[in-house]
């Protein structure tokens, strides 16, 4: 009988550390304290409840242990005037606020929003929640397990007493394969600012990928990415990226080495005009579908069955790529992130947040 | 300073509530405060942005000397109606608007200035710097901002829009992409609009003063800048046609860079510096001008004879984005993933 109690107890103990230890290693190389955060604007879940938020005034990613991670059924929500009841809890008017992002806790199903408190350079970065009943909480800054990696890649300047100019805009962040993925735009060179940091952050720095873009078959140019979503190719881990000048492309994961030149392989063309905001991947039926919301066309419905086998498009004419068809019933979408298989969360100019059954 | 406007609401029986200077709320008057739990307080006492059906502010309570007092998480605004409502079990409810005068709305920001400075421009112009006296808001510059034909008709849609808005962090300069999917040969975009820029035309743009800035006031006045466009510059730059000027040594003259064309204003605020023979940074400032086809640089401490670098990196641009190593578009005849990118590269020159 000892010695059955010593084994179950053996057994128990076992099981604990199976249960716990996957957690500790991600959450372990989070410090609480006051998270010196100088702005928030995208935002993705990693595993765990952990959120990833880029500071794109501070150039910096943060990792965020929210410990929201019960689980929780998606729920139907529809918040109005949204926009003033975030500013209400801040004390402020509705125009003094931005609304930056919308990132969904794949566990618990609550919808985060990053918000700028004001809107100049001294505007105060604020994350918000909404639950299943539309209940609206703050995720305080001030005292959480956070971690960040900076992308401090500007040059210094020569001239005295100036204060360097250069700043990314952090365009999108995804979670993939154990990295965060950093999309950005500098605001002076038209160069690709992709990078790979791998989580837990282990190193100061992200590091930089040069992603091109090829056209006509001829001509290319280093190529900012806009907006992408991780998503499996034939078992291979891709990213669907939206390129600054509208083309989307597939790029293996497995390019995206430090240092390596990628040049994303063109799989449709959107027109023109128009930029992606936000990817979400889904099934329907069994049947894969990309959803983007767009800043020009709309919400529209890419069919994501066997991307593989689209040729690449390397001359104008080819319009072909990827089909599409745009979602007329949803329109103004601004922001777009997944809770399921069957819901997305939307926001719906500055003023609704609500879910939606996807399409 | 702003001055908060303090109301009271007196009356004899009733508690009453005040907003003090330093931005806090009070319920006066009251003497069952302490009979009451923290999380009853705010169920009893509350605060909101005076607008319907809308939470809370974010805050603290506690009392003082009898007194119940609600401190804001984030500070109260000049310019916001506040909502206060006290309300306890069994009474009346008293409610009590509050309203900060607003400052000084008259307009004092301006656009100082913008680049390129040059009235002639390429068909492929990548970029715009607009320069504001003072920090501005984020979240309606795209609409804020035209590009107009010789007609003065609206061109359709020539900038990249983005949602994070390109600012410096002092919130001063905004950059301006044209839109890269209509100035890169071989795209849908550019097919199909062709570039927002055409050889031979003339065009103005044009910034709205309604653009707000980080108080919330309009600018002065409307900007505008016209200029001619001429044909695309698709070229690689060639550092072999920039031609440097030193000065004498003993003197703190500038020694100056002049560049065929005018080139990116940002890229050579930084991408240009001078060494010295064992490579040190020579320490000075920066001044471009001349329609920024001139750098010099006013060293700190005077000119010793000797050799001297000016060190390039190769992302210095010129208007429309071609490099020191290679143009905006890539002919991939020279095979990207072959190439090999210098960082940086070094012009002698001598101080005698």
């Amino acid at each position: 009988m000892t010695r059955f109690r010593t084994v179950v107890c053996a057994l128990l103990v076992i099981a604990l550390f199976a249960a716990t230890g996957f957690s500790a290693a991600l959450t372990d190389s989070l410090k609480t304290g006051k998270a010196d955060i100088k702005s928030v604007g995208v935002m993705t879940f990693g595993p765990e409840g952990i959120l990833f938020v880029g500071d794109s005034a501070g150039g910096a990613v943060y990792a965020f242990d929210t410990q929201d991670r019960t689980a929780s059924p998606a729920a139907s929500v529809d918040v109005t005037g949204i926009d003033q009841k975030i500013a209400s809890m801040l004390g402020t008017m509705p125009d003094q606020i931005l609304i930056n992002d919308l990132a969904v806790n794949p566990i618990s199903k609550k919808m985060y929003l990053s918000v700028s408190r004001g809107k100049g350079p001294q505007a105060t970065p604020v994350i918000v929640r909404v639950d299943g009943k539309g209940a609206i909480s703050q995720l305080s800054l001030d005292n959480i397990a956070f971690a960040k990696v900076e992308l401090g890649d500007a040059p210094a300047s020569q001239g005295e007493g100036r204060q360097n100019p250069r700043t990314q805009a952090i365009t999108d962040l995804g979670w993939v394969d154990g990295k965060v993925l950093i999309a950005g735009l500098a605001n002076e060179e038209f160069a690709s600012t992709l990078r790979a940091a791998p989580f837990p952050f282990n190193t100061a720095k992200g590091a930089g990928i040069e992603i091109w873009h090829g056209s006509h078959g001829r001509f290319e140019t280093q190529a900012p990415v806009r907006t992408f979503v991780p998503y499996k190719i034939k078992g291979e881990d891709n990213i669907l990226a939206a390129y600054t000048c509208t083309p989307l492309v597939k790029i293996p994961v497995s390019s995206l080495q430090p240092g390596a030149k990628v040049k994303g392989t063109t799989i449709a063309e959107l027109g023109s005009g128009n930029q992606p905001l936000d990817m979400i991947s889904y099934n329907k039926a069994g049947h894969p579908y990309i959803l983007l919301n767009n800043s020009n066309r709309g919400v529209m419905r890419l069919d994501a069955a066997g991307l593989e086998n689209y040729k690449p498009i390397t001359a104008p004419s080819d319009i072909a790529g990827v089909p599409y068809e745009t979602v007329k019933s949803i329109t103004n979408v601004t922001q777009l992130d997944k809770v399921d298989d069957t819901m997305a969360a939307v926001l719906v100019g500055t003023t609704e947040l609500k879910t939606i059954a996807l399409p | 300073m702003k001055t908060l406007l303090l109301i009271l609401f007196l009356a004899q029986s009733q508690p009453a509530i005040t907003l003090d200077p330093a931005g806090t709320f009070r319920v006066t008057a009251w003497a069952d405060a302490e009979k009451f739990t923290p999380q009853q307080w705010g169920q009893i006492f509350s605060i909101q942005v005076d607008l319907a059906d809308v939470p809370p502010l974010l805050g603290s309570y506690h009392l003082e000397q009898g007194a119940l007092v609600f401190v804001p998480q984030y500070p109260v605004q000049a310019g916001v109606p506040y909502r206060a409502t006290f309300k306890v079990p069994g009474r009346d409810a008293v409610v009590q608007r509050f309203a900060i005068p607003k400052p000084d709305m008259t307009p004092t920001t301006i656009v100082e200035r913008m680049y390129p400075s040059a009235s002639v421009l390429p068909e492929n112009q990548l970029k715009f710097y607009i320069y504001f006296s003072a920090p501005m808001s984020r979240g309606e510059a795209y609409s804020r901002v035209h590009l107009l034909d010789e007609n003065g008709k609206e061109v359709e849609r020539p900038f990249l829009t983005l949602t994070e808005e390109l600012w410096d962090p002092q919130g001063v300069r905004f950059t301006l992409f044209f839109d890269p999917g209509r100035v890169k040969r071989g795209l849908v975009p550019h097919n199909e609009l062709g570039t927002p820029l055409n050889d031979g035309h003339r065009y103005t743009f044009v910034i709205d003063h309604d653009w707000l800035d980080a108080e919330g006031k309009t600018l002065k006045a409307d900007f505008k800048k016209s200029f001619n466009v001429v044909a695309a510059d698709r070229k690689a730059l060639d550092e072999g046609r920039w031609k440097i000027v030193a000065p004498k040594a003993g003197t703190a003259d500038a020694v100056a860079v002049e560049f065929p064309e005018p080139m990116d204003y940002a890229l050579l605020q930084r991408q240009l510096g001078i060494l010295d023979a064992s490579g040190n940074v020579v320490e000075g400032r920066v001044e471009i001008d001349r329609d920024e086809t001139r750098w010099r640089f006013i060293p700190r401490t005077l000119w010793k004879a000797g050799s001297y670098k000016v060190q390039v990196g190769t992302v210095v641009a010129d208007l429309a984005g071609n490099m020191v190593d290679h143009p905006f578009d890539v002919d991939v005849f020279e095979k990207v993933d072959e190439r090999i990118i210098r960082e940086t590269k070094d012009l002698p020159f001598t101080i005698k």
